[in-house]
């Protein structure tokens, strides 16, 4: 800080150096053609005369008839201007370098223009007035290739991140995410780092270029480079945004009680059982008749009221960068507060970023990056907005009515009583040297150091749910630490002959050490809840529960990259890396991972140069292995567990063979045994092809890049099954493949391209087609049959109470998560053959007309098919920013097509009950009620998750004052998630990997207005 | 500057030296347990307490009561339950494969203490005795299970630490598991003393169960079961060996193990120390999952609404029960019409009403049938219990020496058994035909719902005359369960 405050002071000297006069003053100003440009460089070609423009962007100089001005700006074209004779005004506009001239790739940088490898960049400038906690939900729709899934909108939520489809079983399927060449793991959540203090992100999509991170890189790469100084100036700005939230739908609940009671009697009635709404007691509550709620006398309860709020979210960063020729320093604070729907649910969270370089002499620069946050998310959510509305608040004595001893579920009873809440601490800290040993020759170091910390504190007083109550209150206390210190060196060799032969070479190492720790507290049997977890000593010492774990994984890598061009025509690419790894089995720790790209610059070839059509026509190919390694530490040893066992009064502990590895069954009652050794365990592979061409026309005003792709992923990391007699029931090999085949365009155009008024759009469509390929030995696998096609299979994911089944399946030859399940053609009507027999009611007028596939009059589960996939067939988007003269306008859509929902819970709703079945309203499309039927698992909950989003739309303005103190001013307002076209019924088509829909709360429409303002 | 510069890469460089083998941490293994005697013993109550996982202890009803005529599930209930009491279990049946797979887990951990423990020097002569002695009467209890239930089953004598033991090949026939049994349980009976302690097995356990071997096998011979009839045993040697060992059980050791007069004791969930219990599953209500608790209470008593209510007994008094059960186990109307009327073991251990806490019965309620009372913890915590199966008791040894024994040394440990449930002494005359046929039924009525009827019925190959269910069945189908199909297709030494 200290250092900063110097550098400061320095700055503001430099700033007020003055040229020496001579000859004849030419004034003039520099500018961008919106704002004035501060710090350009004002030289006279050949002297030594130069000055920095002002704050205003003016400068003045002494200048000779016939000498040549050039203005210089980081980020800008250079101009010149032959000064003539009387010439005593020369202003400059100077256009931007194209942002993505120079790309960021792992281990280096090249031109855009070299690239071989698929590799898309992400533009900031198109997401930077929206607000977010971290980056990833800001990149739905922006590259192609790239998926992005914005589950939740609970505070502190992350995103699904998945880069060319999903690819591994049971390892990680989430892209690498590195900040300034430091991988940080698993892209999703990214909330270290502030989305403003970011300049670039760059998505490495084919083997050839994310190979180069070897066992890591999959699932594809995320490059992230955050803000560094620049501009040889002191720039401040302060940016703010303030986002409201609103749902886009109506809540789906019980707003007529009448209607409720009716409902519920006619459930119930259908089902054979009495009926609630009676006006008697049952289990301790009493339930009003209908005539008693016809008159009003019971209460109406609006509990939505007592559970949500409008969400409001404000985002405020400030940052103070400084630069001149020999030293750039970045600081920026941002502070973030998300409170949620939900009352008293929150996340915020404070970050600082400091940045900053120093050369040290001509050839050795030293740099360094520290990312620092702290955050706090407080939990009360999944409050029971939908509660019965006849139940009231309180009871007479003004205490919280409860409907009896077994009632949990009073919203405000939750809200009080229940504790969670959880902080933590993030430091990403990195330190490099750069040395020029002789020109082209470079070297640098790097080490890295990321250390994370969080706490958890809980409370569930014995008011708040059933086990609370058991144990006389649930206190818990959880700690969690992880740190990863990473070394890189490498060195880079670059080196042009004759003229035509360009050459670099990179080649170093890595090591990477990463530990975490966790310390798990439990405590029951309070005296009163009056303390919560404050003071867990007070809890039953007898049933304390402590848990800790500690795992540590090292990674040591070698890695090389020759890029070979001849004559901007045709180039090469060649990477090799080589990761040992402490996971993976003894007999296996090391893998290898080579890539080849080749590129055409066709356009540059002497037969093209007449013709007038392309600009550029650039055609790539590529080729690579790539490794995931997403396993969890000592999952090749062999392991104990451990147990209670109650002996000689006492609760003993016992040890010996045989690991809890996971559950199965209802509930996850029973357990999966693991714990034997594979030494021979390694990591999944995966091989990519991908062929590209890059295409420019209209003097480049119109672009094209179009990829296609075969990702085939072999070994997969999979559990075997044992014999049963083996005493264990599973342990970790690598079997099976999966195969990801897809295509993606990118088309660019400037429709309108003018100095005061333009027109851009950018339409971004991808494709991808999964398949799982192979799941290794039927046997050994514990594969099931369907026995109608023959097709081996496999459940995955979770089991929906519902249905008390699995939905889906790993099955070979069909997608990953497809759905598994019966079909069914409408609502059997009176009087009509169902097709089927059943001995529980299945086949009576008003219930769901299963279609009996195998023809056997009986619906079982041999009537089973694939009834539909949760993988999209196609995405696209669609970007349109306009500009005139300050005025900036840009629309924003984004569309997810052929994706098939799980709508779970779809005949509970209340909307849907409303329209049910019934002798007089014979419709085909709703099932009668029926309060205890139970519900296989059909194509009737598989919805069309099909939708257009508006996503965004955005305004702005800057503000066109020029003031000594103020620089720019930009205010903007935007819309969020603005209207949603889809048939899907839910309140939200946009759901997880594996297609489920869970309900929850309508999406939030986010109206944020914000202003950028720079000193 | 260069030097600098020059060090920071050197430095760099050397940091590429680094060791890829994991060092586990906070993990148990082979390499670092088994170092001490109470690493040993911590061992051996892993082996004891894979008995108490809920997929096998609730296999002891789901295998032992369901299938024959005594008990039946109720109508609903989920997973394959029904194909049990319906005698279509196929070797998919959860139940089953369960049953199977807790047998082997608790004989791997049993084999690994043996593995460790049998010539270690770390520890007291005394204690490895013990121990290894326990070790062997639980691989004998596993493979004992096994054989009942299943008949000739995978042999694993060694613990399985790595891929090629994983697939142990079949016995060839059934004396070469009563072998195992028999030699297991004679070794835990030399080391073994007598050390009645709850939740553990003792010399008398280990003698205790060396009769019910003897008494199985003794009587399948007899009955020509399937694969029994062609062991080279002679049955009326085995019936004299059941008689011998239980004869041990019920006479030497009665400063410890003896009748137990009062019958409510004997199922009072705060006395599992009592004389009948010879072996018993450690249950505690304070435990923190499911198996150190149980929710066994919940499995036989019927659903009132989640309002704890009260069991009446013949003089009044009242015992506390969950209010929440889900009536899984329901003794079928014929079984407990079958008991005289005046037997305690019916009207005292059998109900279909409930009470309030005033003694007030509770009408209408939601009881759905008979109700078995052996299994109640008044001082339930929500759904935790302390409700522990029997696995050997007094009575049952008692009966055991009585059919080995025949009428004339027998008859005393029946009648006292009976006058003790408040019904007529058995006649004195009886052959021993008849007799064992006396002591079969007398089982059916001490022992109702222990798990314990599937297995009388099937040595006696009585089970499609028994079981309606069964009829239409052979003996031989219902002999045993199937082998479970995930064993027959990863197994390849089957």
């Amino acid at each position: 800080m200290k250092n900063f405050v110097k550098l400061f002071a320095l700055s503001a000297l430099l700033a007020a150096a003055l040229p020496a006069a001579a000859q004849h003053i030419v004034r003039g100003r520099v500018s961008d053609g919106n704002e004035p440009l501060m710090g350009a460089n004002v030289v006279v070609e050949g002297t030594s005369r130069g000055v920095s423009t002002g704050l205003d962007g003016s400068w003045e100089l002494a200048v000779s008839e016939g000498e040549t001005v050039t203005v210089s700006f980081l980020g800008y074209e250079s101009q010149s201007v032959v000064v003539t004779a009387g010439t005593t005004q020369l202003d400059f506009t100077l256009r931007e370098v194209q942002l993505d001239d120079v790309i960021v790739i792992g281990y280096g940088s090249v031109k855009k223009s070299d690239l071989t490898g698929a590799v898309t960049s992400v533009k900031m400038d198109a997401v930077k007035d929206l607000s977010a906690m971290s980056v990833e939900s800001l990149l739905q729709g922006r590259a192609a290739g790239l998926q992005i899934m914005n589950t939740s909108q609970d505070p502190g939520a992350g995103a699904i991140v998945r880069i060319r489809g999903n690819s591994s079983l049971n390892g990680s399927n989430t892209p690498l995410v590195v900040v300034d060449g430091f991988p940080i793991g698993d892209a999703g959540n990214l909330s270290q780092v502030n989305p403003a203090d970011i300049t670039s992100i760059e998505i490495l999509k084919d083997a050839s270029a994310a190979a180069i991170y070897g066992s890591r890189g999959a699932n594809g790469v995320i490059l992230i480079s955050t803000r560094t100084a620049s501009g040889n100036t002191t720039r401040v700005s302060v940016n703010h945004r303030t986002t409201i939230g609103q749902f886009t739908d109506k809540l789906n609940i019980w707003r007529d009680p009448l209607l409720m009671a009716e409902i519920a009697n006619e459930e119930l009635t259908n089902a054979g059982l009495p009926a609630l709404y009676t006006g008697q007691y049952n289990n301790g509550t009493y339930y009003p008749s209908l005539i008693e709620i016809r008159q009003g006398l019971w209460s109406n309860t609006d509990w939505t009221k007592l559970t949500l709020r409008t969400a409001v979210v404000n985002n405020t960063t400030a940052t103070v960068s400084h630069s001149n020729d020999k030293t750039a320093v970045n600081l920026s604070i941002n502070y973030f507060n998300d409170d949620g729907v939900y009352k008293k649910d929150g996340y915020r969270k404070g970050n600082i970023s400091l940045n900053g370089s120093h050369k040290l002499g001509r050839r050795f620069t030293l740099q360094t990056s520290n990312l620092f946050s702290i955050h706090q998310r407080n939990v009360n959510n999944s409050l029971e907005y939908g509660r019965n509305p006849l139940w009231p608040v309180y009871d007479q004595d003004g205490n919280y009515w409860r409907a009896s001893e077994q009632d949990f579920g009073h919203p405000l009873i939750i809200s009080e009583n229940v504790k969670n809440v959880t902080a933590g601490r993030d430091l990403i800290s990195s330190l490099a040297a750069e040395w020029e040993i002789i020109d082209g020759l470079k070297a640098r170091t790097q080490l890295s150091y990321n250390y994370a910390t969080s706490i958890q504190d809980a409370y569930n007083a014995s008011n708040t749910s059933q086990e609370a109550h058991d144990r006389n209150g649930i206190a818990r206390i959880n700690n969690y630490m992880s740190q990863d210190v990473l070394t890189e060196t490498y060195i880079t060799y670059a080196h042009k002959f004759a003229d035509r032969h360009d050459f670099s070479i990179m080649a170093g190492h890595s090591f990477d050490y990463n530990m975490n720790r966790s310390l798990s507290t439990t405590s029951y049997g309070f005296v009163n809840d009056n303390l919560g977890n404050e003071n867990m000593g007070a809890g039953d010492p007898e049933r304390n529960v402590i848990n800790n774990s500690y795992a540590s994984s090292k990674l040591l890598s070698f890695y090389g990259r020759v890029n070979y061009q001849y004559d901007d025509r045709y180039l090469v690419t060649v990477t090799m890396r080589a990761d040992g790894s402490s996971k993976f089995g003894s007999n296996s720790k090391w893998g290898y991972f080579p890539s080849g790209a080749v590129s055409w610059k066709m356009h540059n070839e002497n037969w093209m140069k007449n013709q007038r059509v392309f600009d550029e026509l650039k055609i790539r190919a590529s080729w690579g292995v790539s490794g995931n390694q997403g396993i969890q530490p000592y999952q090749t040893l062999n392991r104990y567990g451990q147990e209670k066992y109650w002996y000689a009064d006492k609760w003993q502990t016992a040890i010996g063979p045989g690991y809890e590895a996971g559950r199965e069954g209802a509930n996850d009652r029973y357990i999966i045994w693991g714990g034997i050794a594979n030494p021979d365990l390694k990591w999944e592979t995966t091989s990519q092809w991908n062929v590209g061409v890059d295409l420019a026309f209209l003097k480049r005003r119109l672009r094209i890049t179009a990829e296609y792709y075969d990702k085939y992923t072999t070994d997969l990391l999979r559990e075997k099954l044992l014999p049963l007699s083996s005493s264990y029931d599973k342990m970790w090999v690598n079997d099976g493949s999966i195969r990801n085949r897809g295509f993606e365009i990118t088309v660019e155009g400037e429709i309108i391209s003018r100095t005061d008024m333009s027109l851009t759009a950018t339409l971004i469509g991808s494709h991808n087609r999964n398949r799982v390929t192979s799941l290794g030995n039927a046997v050994s696998s514990g594969l099931s049959t369907d026995r109608l096609t023959g097709m081996q299979y496999e459940y995955c994911g979770q089991s929906l109470s519902m249905f008390n089944a699995n939905p889906s399946i790993y099955a070979v030859g069909y997608p990953m998560y497809a759905f598994y399940g019966y079909r069914v053609k409408g609502i059997i009507q009176q009087g009509e053959d169902p097709g089927f027999m059943s001995s529980d009611g299945k086949d009576l007028p008003g219930e769901l007309k299963y279609v009996d596939l195998n023809g056997d009059y009986t619906i079982d589960d041999r009537d089973r098919c694939i009834i539909g996939d949760p993988n999209p067939d196609f995405t696209a988007s669609l970007n349109l920013a306009f500009r005139w003269k300050n005025l900036d306008v840009s629309l924003f859509l984004n569309g997810v097509f052929g994706n098939d929902v799980i709508y779970n819970g779809y005949t509970y709703d209340p909307r849907v009950k409303t329209k049910r079945w019934t002798p007089d309203n014979p419709t085909n499309d709703y099932p009668r009620l029926n309060s205890t039927r139970s519900y296989l698992f059909s194509d009737y909950f598989v919805h069309d998750g099909s939708f257009v989003r508006l996503q965004n739309i955005s305004v702005g303005y800057t503000v066109p004052f020029r003031n000594i103190f103020i620089r720019s001013l930009r205010i903007f307002a935007n819309v969020e998630n603005a209207y949603t076209f889809t048939k899907f019924d839910g309140y939200d088509p946009e759901v997880g990997v594996d297609g489920i829909y869970w309900g929850g709360y309508p999406r939030l429409r986010k109206y944020t207005v914000g202003l950028d303002l720079n000193f | 500057m260069k030097r600098l510069m020059f060090t920071i890469f050197a430095a760099a460089a050397l940091l590429t030296g680094c060791n890829l083998q994991e060092k586990p941490y906070g993990l148990y293994s082979d390499s670092n347990f088994y170092k001490s005697e109470a690493d040993a013993e911590s061992g051996l109550l892993y082996a004891y307490n894979a008995l108490t996982f809920l997929e096998y202890s609730r296999g002891i009803f789901y295998l032992g009561d369901i299938p024959t005529e005594t008990m039946r599930p109720k109508s609903d209930e989920a997973g394959d339950v029904y194909q049990l009491e319906n005698w279509i279990a196929g070797r998919e049946t959860e139940q089953l494969i369960y049953y199977f797979k807790y047998c082997y887990i608790s004989i791997n951990r049993a084999n690994t203490v043996l593995a460790h423990t049998e010539n270690s020097q770390i520890m007291s002569p005394e204690a490895r005795n013990r121990i290894v002695g326990e070790a062997y009467f639980l691989r004998a209890w596993n493979y004992f299970n096994l054989v009942r239930a299943f008949g000739i089953v995978p042999v694993q004598r060694q613990m399985v630490d790595d891929l090629s033991k994983t697939t142990p090949a079949s016995a060839r026939n059934i004396d070469e598991l009563y072998d195992l049994i028999f030699a297991d349980l004679e070794k835990a009976d030399r080391l073994l003393s007598v050390n009645k302690t709850y939740g553990r097995a003792d010399k008398v356990a280990a003698e205790a169960l060396m009769s019910k071997a003897y008494l199985h096998l003794a009587s399948s011979k007899e009955h020509n079961v399937k694969h029994y009839r062609d062991s080279r045993r002679d049955p009326q040697v085995m019936y004299d060996s059941a008689a011998y060992w239980s004869g041990k059980v019920i006479r030497d050791y009665n400063d410890s193990y003896y009748f137990d007069d009062d019958l409510h004791h004997i199922y009072d969930v705060n006395a599992p120390q009592g004389p009948e219990h010879i072996f018993i599953m450690p249950i505690e209500r304070s435990g923190t999952q499911e198996g150190n608790y149980s929710k066994l209470p919940l499995m036989f008593l019927p659903s009132n609404n989640s309002v704890p209510f009260y069991i009446r007994y013949g003089n009044g008094s009242l015992l506390r029960a969950n209010g929440n059960g889900w009536g899984v186990f329901i003794c079928e109307d014929s079984f407990v019409n079958s008991f005289e009327t005046t037997d305690m073991r019916r009207t005292e251990l059998i109900h279909r009403t409930i009470y309030d806490a005033a003694g007030t019965e509770i009408v209408p309620n939601q009881v759905q049938g008979y109700f078995s009372v052996k299994y109640v913890d008044p001082d339930f915590i929500g759904e935790q219990t302390s409700a522990r199966p029997y696995l050997i008791r007094f009575s049952d040894i008692a009966l055991v020496y009585a059919e080995a024994a025949g009428p004339e040394e027998g008859l005393q440990w029946v009648n006292a058994i009976r006058q003790r449930a408040g019904v007529q002494p058995l006649p004195a005359n009886l052959d021993i035909e008849t007799f064992r046929r006396f002591v079969i039924r007398e089982r059916a009525f001490e022992l109702a719902f222990e798990g314990n009827r599937l297995w009388d019925l099937r040595r006696t190959a009585s089970v499609t005359e028994t079981d309606v269910r069964a009829a239409g069945l052979s003996e031989e189908e219902t002999a045993f369960f199937p082998i479970p199909q995930r064993e027959i297709d990863l197994n390849p030494n089957l």
